[in-house]
This record gives C-alpha cells, sequence and structure tokens, in this order.
C-alpha cells in the first residue's frame, strides 16, 4: 500500500515526467562507476556486489521530519543514560524497571566493563534507528536501535552526488534538505570525544561487507582509514603507524568491527582483525571508542521493548515514536498471547541482526508453527514476538517500470556534543514484491531520502 | 610544448573549479559561478546550474574552453614529434569534443565534462610513461606546473602546496638550465618571476 501523495509527491512527479527516460539509464551506469558495493558472504563465498539502488527518491515532509527528529534524540539520549547507568549504578535494575535476568542473559552485556565510563561518557556514538510508517495509523514506528556498528549512511550520500549532477532541476526547483555534513557530524563528534590525538576509522578490511562505506567515510570525515595491523598500543595508548613508521597518538577511533574481534588479548584470540592491548588503553582512558564497547544490550531486541519505559525513566517523558507492538514471552501473559496468535506474529531471534533469525507467522505452516511455538517455551528469553506492522510501500523504478516495495528507512543520530539527526538516512526497499525483509544482507536495496518542503 | 602543458592544465583546473560552482549553484549559491569567474575578470550571467556549465563551457569570453583547446591542438600538431602518440590522439579527441559541444544544439553536461577530464588524465598518463625523456617532454611538464602555480595564486590556495610545485619548476628548469632559479619565500611578484626565467630559457636574441 502506498502512503496518500503529498503536494511534495506532485512536485516530484511534475519534474520527474519532464526528464528524458534517458537518463535513468545514465543514472544507473553512473552509479555503477563508482562500486557503491555491500558485499555478501554466502555459503563460504564472499560475493562482491554492488547495492542495488533505486532513482525514485522517498520524500519525507520537513514538518513530518522534525516529529522524526525529536523522538530519535530522545530515544537516543535516554539508551545513552541507560547504558551509563546499567555499567556504574544500574539504578534501573535496582527500581525493578528491567529485570537483572533480562540484562544477565542479553548477549552483547559485558559484565568486565561494570564501572567504566568512557570518555564524556558517550557510549552510543552513532546510532542507526530503523523505523517504518505504519499504513494503519499514518505513523513512524521504530522496529530496531542499531547501537553497534550500524552501517549505511554513505549509500545515500553516494546517490545523492549522482542524482545532483544528473538530475539538478529537482534541487532547484524543490527545497531539499542538502546532506553533505554528515562527515562534519562524524568528525565534531570524534573531535568531542577524542582523548588527545588522531581520529581514524579501523575497518576489518577490503573483504568486510561495507568496505565501501569505510573508505568513504574515512575519506569524507578526514580520518586514517585503518587495519588492525597498523594500529600499535605502547603503554596502554594507541598509536597510528604511518607510511615511514613514525608514531602518531590516537585520540579517538570509530571502530567498524563487532566487539567480539576488537582485541584478541581481551576477546577471541583468534582474531586477526582486532588490535592486541586496545581494550587496556580503552579502559585506560587513553583513547575513544565509537560506538563503546558493551553496546550490544542495548540494541538486544528483547531490551528494545524496555526502551519508552526508559524514556520515562531517565527523562520523566512520554515517548514521541512508539515501538511496534512487542510481547516478551519471558513475561507469562505474553508467552499466553504469544502461544494464541502465533500465526499472525513476527518472532524475533534477539541474538541475530541484519534480518536473519526473523520468522513471519503468515507464512509458517503448522508443522513449523508448532515446532516454534516448543522453541519459545524451551528459550523464552531468545525471542521477542511483534504485531505485523503493514508498513508503506515505496514506489520504485525496477526493470523498466514503476513498481511498489516495502520501505523502512533507517535514521542516523550521532551523539557527541549534542544528539544530532542527519537529515536524511537509509530507505531500503525489499527485492521482491509483498516482501517485508528490505535489509540489504537480505538482497534488499535502497533509494535516496529527501527531507523536504516546497 | 610548453604552452600545450598550459592549455590542458588551464582546462583542466578550470573544469574542476566548473564542477564545484555547479554543485554550489544548484541550491547553495546561485552566484558561484559568477564569482568563479570574476577571477577569470569575466561576466558571466546564467539562468541555472545547466546554463552555468553550458555558459561556461561555450559562452562568448575569453575563458572559452573550445578556444583553448583550438590553441592546443594547433600546439600538439607543430610539436607533435615531441608529443607521445596515445597523447596526441587524446588533444585531438579532446578538441574535437569541445568543437562538436560548442556547436551541438544539445546543452553541455556533467558527461562531457567527465569524458574531457578523463581525456586530459589519459593525456598526462600517456605523456609521463615514456622512458626516454626529451627536452620537449620538459617543457611540456613546466607548462602544466605553471598553470598550476597561477591557479593556486588565483584562488588563494595553500602558499605549503604552492611552494612544493615551485620546487618541481626549478628542479626541472635545472634540468634544462642549471642557472634558473624561482625563489618561492618572500616573492610577491612569482609569476612575473617565473615568467622572467621562462624568458631567459627559451628566448632567444
Amino acid at each position: 500500500m502506498l502512503e496518500k501523495p503529498t503536494d511534495l509527491h506532485d512536485k516530484f512527479w511534475e519534474i520527474f515526467s519532464k526528464q528524458d527516460r534517458q537518463k535513468i539509464d545514465e543514472f544507473k551506469s553512473y552509479m555503477d562507476k563508482f562500486a557503491v558495493n555491500f558485499n555478501l558472504y554466502k555459503d563460504g563465498n564472499f560475493i562482491e556486489q554492488s547495492l542495488p539502488f533505486d532513482v525514485i527518491p522517498r520524500i519525507i515532509s520537513k514538518q513530518e521530519f522534525n516529529k522524526i527528529e525529536k523522538g530519535l534524540i530522545q530515544r537516543v539520549t535516554a539508551l545513552n543514560l541507560f547504558l551509563e547507568d546499567l555499567y556504574t549504578d544500574a539504578k534501573i535494575v535496582k527500581d525493578g524497571i528491567i529485570p537483572q535476568e533480562f540484562i544477565d542473559s542479553a548477549s552483547g552485556y559485558l559484565k568486565e566493563f561494570v564501572g567504566f565510563s568512557p570518555s564524556k561518557k558517550i557510549r552510543a556514538h552513532i546510532n542507526g534507528i530503523d523505523l517504518v510508517k505504519d499504513s494503519k495509523n499514518n505513523e513512524w514506528v521504530i522496529l530496531e536501535d542499531n547501537l553497534r556498528v550500524p552501517s549505511g549512511a554513505s549509500y545515500p550520500l553516494s546517490i545523492r552526488d549522482t542524482y545532483r549532477k544528473i538530475y539538478p532541476d529537482f534541487f532547484e526547483e524543490m527545497k531539499i534538505e542538502p546532506i553533505k555534513n554528515y562527515p562534519k557530524i562524524i568528525t565534531d563528534a570524534m573531535n568531542y570525544v577524542n582523548t588527545g590525538g588522531i581520529n581514524v576509522v579501523l575497518t576489518p578490511g577490503r573483504f568486510n561487507s561495507a568496505y565501501y562505506e569505510h573508505s568513504y567515510l574515512a575519506q569524507k570525515s578526514g580520518a586514517h582509514l585503518v587495519r588492525a595491523h597498523e594500529l600499535v598500543v605502547i603503554d596502554k595508548k594507541v598509536y597510528f603507524k604511518n607510511y615511514d613508521g613514525q608514531k602518531i597518538l590516537v585520540g579517538s577511533i570509530y571502530r567498524r568491527l563487532d566487539d567480539e574481534f576488537i582485541d584478541p588479548k581481551f576477546f577471541n584470540p583468534e582474531s586477526l582483525i582486532g588490535v592486541p592491548g586496545l581494550i587496556e588503553a580503552y579502559l585506560a582512558g587513553n583513547v575513544a571508542l565509537m560506538n563503546a564497547i558493551g553496546n550490544g544490550v542495548a540494541d538486544d531486541k528483547g531490551i528494545y521493548y524496555f526502551v519508552p519505559k526508559m524514556i520515562k525513566y531517565y527523562l520523566g517523558e512520554e515517548p514521541i515514536l512508539q515501538n511496534a507492538p512487542t510481547y516478551l514471552p519471558y513475561f507469562e501473559e505474553d508467552m499466553d498471547y504469544v502461544m494464541n496468535n502465533i500465526e499472525k506474529l513476527v518472532i524475533k531471534d534477539v541474538a541475530e541482526a541484519g534480518g536473519y533469525g526473523v520468522l513471519f507467522g503468515h507464512n509458517m505452516s503448522t508443522i513449523q508453527l508448532e515446532d516454534l511455538k516448543m522453541m519459545i517455551k524451551a528459550n523464552p528469553r531468545r525471542f521477542i514476538a511483534q504485531e505485523l506492522i503493514e508498513f508503506y510501500d515505496e514506489k520504485c523504478y525496477l526493470e523498466g517500470s514503476l513498481q511498489d516495495r516495502k520501505a523502512d528507512f533507517r535514521a542516523y543520530v550521532v551523539a557527541g556534543e549534542d544528539v544530532k539527526v542527519w537529515n536524511c538516512g537509509l530507505t531500503r526497499y525489499a527485492l521482491e514484491e509483498g516482501n517485508y525483509l528490505v535489509n540489504s544482507s537480505q538482497g534488499g536495496g535502497f533509494k535516496d531520502t529527501w527531507v523536504m518542503e516546497l | 610544448m610548453y604552452w600545450l602543458g598550459r592549455y590542458i592544465a588551464r582546462v583542466e583546473a578550470t573544469l574542476y573549479e566548473i564542477n564545484k560552482a555547479y554543485d554550489l549553484i544548484i541550491d547553495v549559491d546561485k552566484d558561484a559561478g559568477v564569482k568563479l569567474y570574476k577571477k577569470f575578470e569575466i561576466d558571466l550571467e546564467y539562468t541555472n546550474a545547466i546554463d552555468f556549465l553550458d555558459k561556461s563551457i561555450r559562452g562568448d569570453h575569453s575563458a572559452n574552453l573550445s578556444t583553448i583547446l583550438q590553441n592546443a591542438r594547433e600546439n600538439a600538431i607543430i610539436s607533435r614529434e615531441y608529443i607521445d602518440e596515445l597523447a596526441f590522439g587524446e588533444i585531438i579527441a579532446l578538441n574535437e569534443m569541445a568543437q562538436r559541444t560548442s556547436k551541438s544544439d544539445l546543452r553541455v553536461d556533467y558527461q562531457d565534462i567527465d569524458y574531457a577530464l578523463s581525456l586530459i588524465s589519459e593525456i598526462w598518463g600517456a605523456q609521463t610513461k615514456r622512458g626516454h625523456r626529451k627536452a620537449g617532454d620538459y617543457f611540456l611538464r613546466l607548462g602544466k606546473l605553471v598553470e598550476e602555480v597561477d591557479f593556486r595564486l588565483r584562488f588563494n590556495r595553500k602558499q605549503a602546496m604552492t611552494e612544493l610545485i615551485l620546487e618541481e619548476i626549478n628542479a626541472t628548469f635545472k634540468l634544462l638550465n642549471p642557472e634558473i632559479n624561482i625563489k618561492a619565500s618572500d616573492n610577491d611578484d612569482i609569476m612575473g618571476d617565473i615568467y622572467r626565467q621562462m624568458d631567459k630559457l627559451i628566448v632567444v636574441d
């Protein structure tokens, strides 16, 4: 189902209709030239591929975006307060808002870091918050918080550059919010938490699915793109070894690898992409890590259920943006509901990400549903259940014609001196008609998002 | 060869500046193109970003790229024996593109600029790959570097990089005439100094 067109959509189609259709091919070949890749590992094989994209942008009015912005600032502020509280005093647990057992069983919760406060007490610096617009009430709903290593911001930046070259008319005739400031927002946040030294982007290397993004953001933000072997820890300080062997002190690391692999001395000893001793330097307060270690607890799908409660607890405010209606089988009442309504619910494995471990009750056979029920009963903490949100489709120009596809929206929220919401985001659309999974790792494509007014 | 280097470098630097101004004109600063051409002492008028591309590339003014490229082509033909074959071909193709564009009913767009920049990169690449260097190669290089300095001074770019280019110019001068040297620091007439040294190098009394 498509959203009711607004004046903004009408204006877009008016200008679009005057454009030569040949330009769409030009657009595609121009984008291909830049190898805007999101690589995949499938059946043990590394597949280097461009991320599919669509030429028709998602349009969000400035007024509507202002509300999203307020809601996201509120949410990320609360999530940062939660993380800092959880790893220091844990008042939210002591006050009974979140059960201790829920925290202890969250795979992203790292007890070893209790009592440690990172630079400026900010933990979730770069956040990707996934939203959809519910067609039933026309409201934006939060589906997920990604507070570890969210990717995707470089894709709209790339497609916008292409758009401006090929279709300047849109930007001349409509007031579309500029988006080039994203690398600057990241740089400002890195500078704010920097403990003294240069900024670097730490990448696992060219075989990571988002390596394109790592190099793009490093180039645009002015930070050095480094791999683990280019960093060395001496006396609990991190240094970048440059081309002539000179060691340059590092004050802030925008790390693009998971906790588990970041330091083989502290976490997985088999990690070849981590920096030995990095955690010692971090715990000594000699380097800032963006995002902080241990954030996985806050984007655990089970903890997601408690975010509206966190907002009330820490900020004394009602949430501006709502969660999708969510049930925790951990609670008896919710377990009953899930067991009785499983065929109409979406079941998510809390340990999975990227669209993996998501099951749609309506797509499953009776036997499959019974198996799933047994699994949920056996391990209720492992799953959450959500009402299926009938979110809007977006028009996409695919294979020579306009087609409707389900689309979500990942907003980027950066916490530095202030919490800032980027005036754009990653709109991801599903590969097939009627599919609800839009994740890039599930083959979904992306399109530009225009926050605009007439 | 010196002037060939200058013409091509001028076209290249101008195209980069046009690209930047084009992006600004779209929705940041409508007068970005006016300001750019003021630096070339030209009053440029246009209605929008696409029109700016058109006017900047084939407008009736002295920085018109098709005129510069016609000059480059003439120089290339005169100096043909000193030029790598591939580089020569690219110069001809570049000029043909400019002349075709100047007469076409179609407007100039970003693809023309991308194509021109790509050809220029090929010219520099083809010319530098030559193993056996002749004096002509150094003159082409001098022209390129001198033009870069000229642009940097016009656009008030960072002095440190300008000085680095001047060092390269000096190194190239020395290969051709060890007595020549341009002083970068405390020199408020760098271009004048370069021209005087060039005269020493190539003007025969």
